[in-house]
């Protein structure tokens, strides 16, 4: 089976973003996937958007460079974290 | 106390560490977690120390260099928000700011004088770097606490008033910004656009972000961003072309790392900020309150990105012809966006507008920045961060660069 591989971004590609990967890759261990993280600014994105399966954001994301993304804000407000953890982890599944 | 004055001088990487795994201990943390998460942080100051090292070993000599050839004095090195976040918890203010953060809020959300709920401990670094600076200008340990204690008040009364208007421009529903950095812009951006009002012509330019993100887009990247002006200031400085190259790797190699030595840090505060947070919701989670977030959440609107973008250009300019400014600008050249956050909304996305009003702050700022840099320095070398022998002075403009920081420094200078 082949790693997904998504990338985890915010404006800083270190703080909210951090919290997120953290989220997702405890959520992975969970469902026992095995997953490729990749953790930047959302200025970044464009330049590893190529390989990704998935792009995770807490911040506004204008273009997703034709891949499916998910805002997840709600992992750091902690309000509606279940649903989007869920999104996710469906949508690595597939 | 004197139990707590031993633990305040073992210094940041041993003293954090011990707070930490307390404070996990406390929040109701397994210990085997805490511990882990108390090694982490430890571990994230000693790679930031490194980082540091890095820059000003290099980047020191070169601007010196460059002072000598070019007659331009920017001998005070912007070592970024990374370093100065560390430099704020590794100080003895920032030892207590978790609490006494969280202190105010829930005293103030009880009184209702606010409606944030404050669930960014990360970013409670800006009110111990206000704190930190207080406490080396005064030798007084209680001023800094105060000080920290007013930047959170005001920033939680900043993060109200501007609650609305940032839920409306970033769709962002129930959240408001109580960012040290980015809120203390506010109460000058708010004057700015309605000066820019009033004056003819100038009110109706605005200008296209798509076309700028297009051409600026290399501001966007750090690696870049530092491999080049390593290479520039290389040049300026006159060094052969051995030593240029070597300048502009280790600047571009100073950009990726001190970031990723932050990110341990934050693994580290995760755990804690995760307590703290479900604490918090618990208590006071519902419709009459705002979550309190980092302003990350909001930098990836377009026109903050492109404000910041060319602002990166013109923050350099600015650094050199500026009468006065010492400060190389270049570790924070990268939180410009952090700065426009809550100034794009005030001109509701007009490009043009938040350029000018992010000039004139830079501008002020970096006079800012140069007259806090011996403070600074000695808050860093307070903390344990070692500098080499007659190394430059170091500053940041996040947020060395921070008018609201400035302000309550002067004022606690009075007492």
């Amino acid at each position: 089976m082949t790693r997904k591989t998504i990338i985890v971004a915010c404006g800083t590609g270190i703080a909210t973003s951090t919290v997120v990967a953290e989220k997702i890759t405890e959520a992975c261990k969970k469902e026992n996937l095995h997953v490729n993280i990749i953790q930047c600014k959302v200025t970044e994105i464009k330049g590893y958007a190529e390989n990704a399966d998935l792009i995770v954001t807490t911040t506004i994301l204008k273009d997703n460079f034709g891949k499916k993304s998910i805002n997840a804000l709600s992992l750091i407000t902690g309000i509606g974290e279940e649903k989007v953890l869920e999104e996710i982890i469906s949508e690595l599944k597939k | 106390m004197s139990v707590i004055k031993y633990l305040l001088d073992l210094g940041a990487v041993v003293m954090l560490p011990i707070i930490i795994f307390v404070l996990g201990l406390i929040l109701g943390e397994k210990p085997g977690k805490a511990f882990r998460s108390a090694l982490t942080i430890g571990i994230g100051f000693i790679g930031i120390n490194l980082v540091i090292g890095l820059l000003v070993n290099n980047l020191g000599p070169a601007a010196q260099a460059m002072v000598k050839n070019m007659g331009v004095k920017l001998n005070v090195i912007d070592v970024g928000w990374p370093a100065s976040s560390a430099i704020a918890f590794a100080s003895k203010v920032g030892a207590f700011v978790i609490p006494l953060g969280l202190a105010i809020n829930i005293i103030m959300l009880a009184t209702r004088l606010t409606k944030t709920v404050n669930v960014d401990f990360w970013n409670y670094w800006h009110f111990a770097f206000t704190g930190a600076l207080v406490a080396v200008a005064t030798g007084n340990l209680t001023l800094g606490l105060i000080a920290a204690a007013i930047n959170a008040a005001i920033v939680l009364k900043l993060a109200d008033w501007t609650a609305k208007m940032v839920q409306d421009f970033y769709g962002l529903p129930g959240i408001s910004l109580p960012h040290g950095f980015s809120a203390a812009y506010v109460p000058i951006a708010i004057p700015l656009n309605k000066l820019i009002d009033k004056i003819p012509y100038i009110n109706k330019i605005e200008a296209d972000p798509d076309t700028i993100n297009k051409k600026f887009g290399i501001f966007g990247e750090p690696v870049v961003l530092g491999l080049i002006l390593g290479l520039i200031l290389g040049i300026l400085a006159k060094f052969d072309a051995k030593t240029t190259l070597n300048l502009g790797m280790s600047m571009a190699g100073v950009m990726f790392l001190m970031p990723r030595m932050v990110k341990i840090l934050m693994e580290g505060l995760i755990p804690i900020s995760e307590a703290a947070k479900s604490f918090m919701q618990k208590r006071f989670a519902g419709k009459e309150f705002y979550i309190g977030l980092d302003s990350a959440v909001a930098v990836g609107h377009p026109a903050a990105i492109s404000t910041a973008l060319i602002l990166v250009p013109i923050t350099i300019l600015i650094a050199v012809i500026l009468p006065g400014n010492n400060v190389l600008p270049f570790g924070d050249l990268a939180t410009i966006p952090f700065m426009v956050a809550m100034i794009a909304p005030i001109t509701r996305g007009n490009v043009f507008r938040s350029v000018i009003i992010g000039a004139i702050v830079i501008g002020v700022g970096l006079l800012i920045a140069t007259n806090v840099a011996p403070l600074l320095t000695q808050a860093a070398t307070d903390a344990a961060f070692k500098f080499p022998n007659g190394a430059s002075q170091i500053s940041s403009i996040c947020d060395g660069a921070n008018p609201l920081t400035w302000i309550i420094l002067k004022i606690m200078y009075l007492f």
